[in-house]
């Protein structure tokens, strides 16, 4: 069996170059927004970010989050950029819905869309809590980042890890990734930098993430869900009140329809003729 | 509370589908318990509901498939496409290899309300053509076979169960997601529920005007009718109570006024007090039922539409394997472990595939 397969992704080195961006759409033969060639770049007016979240056509997408007080001389101020990617859980929740099976964990523990089986029905979108997951409007499929599945098979690095020019997106076996992305918040916290900690690299969120970060601000300030679901959570309850419902409304037609009942209309009342 | 997700896009066909299956399932379930327990008088009010049911349902399958961004893999959601595949260019169904790979295709996921919903609407579609067929001709051959033999109550008794489901299955979808509102609360399947066996009564209302029923048939309806009513209204406040820190949001945008005026007033509260107060008087009735129709499409548009309207609101940038590692690969609940990739061919630029 292959190795588990990882990225660990440390924001504090990110420079915002969009390297990752670039190479993954390179890689990946990724089409403008709207599956034709703009004659000119769409400018979002936000920071440096003009492609705004992932989508169909960005599998990568680097987050610009500018955070300056507001007193005059903007006296506090950083800049905190993320390289954001699908994050490969150990408990995929688009997995888990995918109700044709074009969901599939690959070998290397990665979540992989099998776009022949899909038949894009957009239950893997509702599912993510990543917002991941988009159509293509190309293919009329869904996609995301595919991990570099094809590249992988032949023993090379994602793209998105092999452009990285600072090691912001580092690429390797699960274990090795967890091991060095604990030694750099131990570094980071020796410097001074005490709010540095890891999302998604133990198990408590989805069972883990296979793509985990190293932040330095709530999970909510880089768009990032703080305690993301498993969509199977709910269907037992869901599914018990719905019985229930099922069973009051069958009672109720029952006492209405019940053979005894079957009598004529009480005196007095006045019934449609 | 998950304010970071993408939009599904489920629109228009997926609200028709609802709201046209809540109508199907609460008329068959309805029309199937009639014939099951209740009198032979009202063995016609039962033929109404199935004659609503099956048209609706198979509508509602076309629905379904147009929503689907690639339709004609509709079959996908029952059968494992490369599994058919195979079997096919294994020479099925001619050859027995084909047919012992054929066997693997079904696909089933029972933790998936989407997988166990294809299912179940397949299965209750074909006990709704039976029981259309069986109830058309009564005093028949065919009504003894499909609706008085014990094959007929059997079909009953699987298409009642299969038609409660395909009512309540939906609001467990929407409940089985990270979607805001919907992921929060467990109180959208009652809610579904009890309103498909409203619009399904309203539904029967409506249509017994055209035809001969026993007037007690009426006044029994009507009961049920203001027992599933008050049912509904009950469920539907605890899924308002449930929804937390969205309650006030949802009330401000014009979504609440849909949910509060559409479905509570209209659908919910005018109904009852016309059943309550008016009883069976002239036309009153008609437009008890309308009403309900009314409240029960507002209520399927309302909660489909009022997340994607919330996020639209929001900006997103505001604010090893070791055994010391503790990390189990992937394979509990989410990893699907059934989904394993079979020999799965990445189209790659390395062999020339893409």
């Amino acid at each position: 069996m292959a190795e588990n397969v990882g990225f660990y992704t440390d924001t504090t080195v990110c420079i915002g170059c969009k390297a990752c961006q670039v190479a993954c759409h390179q890689w990946n033969d990724l089409p403008s927004p709207d599956g034709k060639t703009r004659p000119l770049p769409v400018l979002s007016g936000d920071s440096y970010d003009n492609t705004l979240a992932l989508s169909a056509t960005n599998w990568r997408h680097v987050k610009f989050i500018e955070q300056f007080s507001a007193d005059a001389n903007r006296g506090q101020a950083r800049w905190l950029m993320m390289s954001d990617v699908c994050k490969h859980c150990v408990n995929a929740p688009c997995l888990e819905v995918c109700p044709t099976g074009a969901l599939l964990r690959t070998e290397f523990d990665t979540v992989y869309i099998n776009e022949p089986a899909c038949n894009g029905c957009r239950d893997c979108i509702a599912a993510c809590p990543f917002g991941v997951i988009h159509m293509s409007p190309v293919k009329n499929v869904a996609q995301k980042c595919t991990f570099c599945y094809d590249r992988l098979k032949q023993g090379l690095t994602p793209a998105c890890a092999q452009a990285c020019p600072t090691q912001s997106i580092r690429f390797g076996p699960i274990n090795q990734l967890r091991k060095q992305a604990r030694d750099r918040v131990e570094q980071l916290h020796q410097q001074g930098e005490a709010g540095a900690y890891l999302y998604g690299e133990d198990n408590k969120i989805l069972g883990g993430l296979n793509a985990f970060y190293l932040l330095v601000d709530k999970p909510e300030v880089y768009g990032l869900p703080s305690d993301p679901k498993l969509p199977s959570r709910s269907v037992p309850f869901s599914s018990f009140w719905g019985i229930f419902a099922a069973m009051l409304t069958a009672l109720g037609a029952l006492f209405a329809f019940r053979e005894r009942t079957a009598q004529p209309a009480a005196p007095g009342r006045e019934v449609r003729s | 509370m998950n304010e970071f997700v993408a939009d599904p896009g489920w629109g228009w066909w997926i609200i028709g589908y609802f709201f046209l299956g809540g109508i199907a399932a609460g008329a068959y379930f309805l029309a199937t318990l009639i014939d099951l327990l209740g009198s032979s008088e009202d063995r016609p009010l039962a033929r109404i509901g199935y004659v609503i049911a099956l048209p609706l349902i198979v509508i509602c399958g076309v629905f379904l498939t147009l929503d689907l961004h690639r339709p004609e893999r509709f079959w996908h959601m029952l059968f494992k496409s490369e599994v058919v595949h195979d079997a096919l260019t294994q020479g099925w169904p001619t050859t027995g290899a084909g047919w012992r790979t054929m066997a693997g295709a079904p696909l089933l996921k029972y933790w998936s309300p989407m997988s166990m919903g294809s299912w179940a609407l397949t299965f209750f579609g074909l006990c709704a053509a039976l029981s259309l067929v069986g109830s058309q001709w009564p005093g028949g051959k065919i009504e003894r076979i499909l609706r008085l033999s014990w094959f007929g109550k059997l079909i009953a008794v699987l298409g009642c169960v299969s038609g409660f489901f395909v009512a309540a299955y939906t609001g467990a979808l929407l409940s089985a997601t990270n979607q805001p509102i919907w992921s929060d609360t467990v109180w959208i399947a009652p809610v579904f529920l009890t309103s498909a066996a409203s619009t399904g009564i309203a539904a029967m209302l409506l249509l017994m005007h055209r035809r001969k029923i026993a007037q007690g048939s009426l006044e029994r309806l009507e009961k049920a009718d203001i027992w599933v009513l008050a049912l509904e209204l009950l469920f539907f406040v605890l899924f308002l109570a449930s929804i937390g820190a969205w309650l006030l949001p949802v009330l401000r945008s014009p979504h609440g006024l849909v949910l509060i005026v559409g479905t509570l007033l209209l659908g919910l509260l005018a109904p009852l007090a016309v059943h309550l107060r008016l009883g069976l008087i002239g036309r009153w009735e008609t437009v008890a039922a309308v009403l309900v129709l009314v409240g029960g499409f507002m209520l399927r548009y309302g909660i489909l539409t009022t997340p994607p309207a919330m996020l639209a609101h929001h900006s997103m940038t505001l604010a090893g394997f070791g055994p010391e590692d503790g990390r189990p690969r992937g394979g509990g609940a989410g990893a699907d472990p059934a989904n394993h990739p079979a020999g799965v061919k990445p189209p790659s630029k390395i062999d020339g595939t893409r």
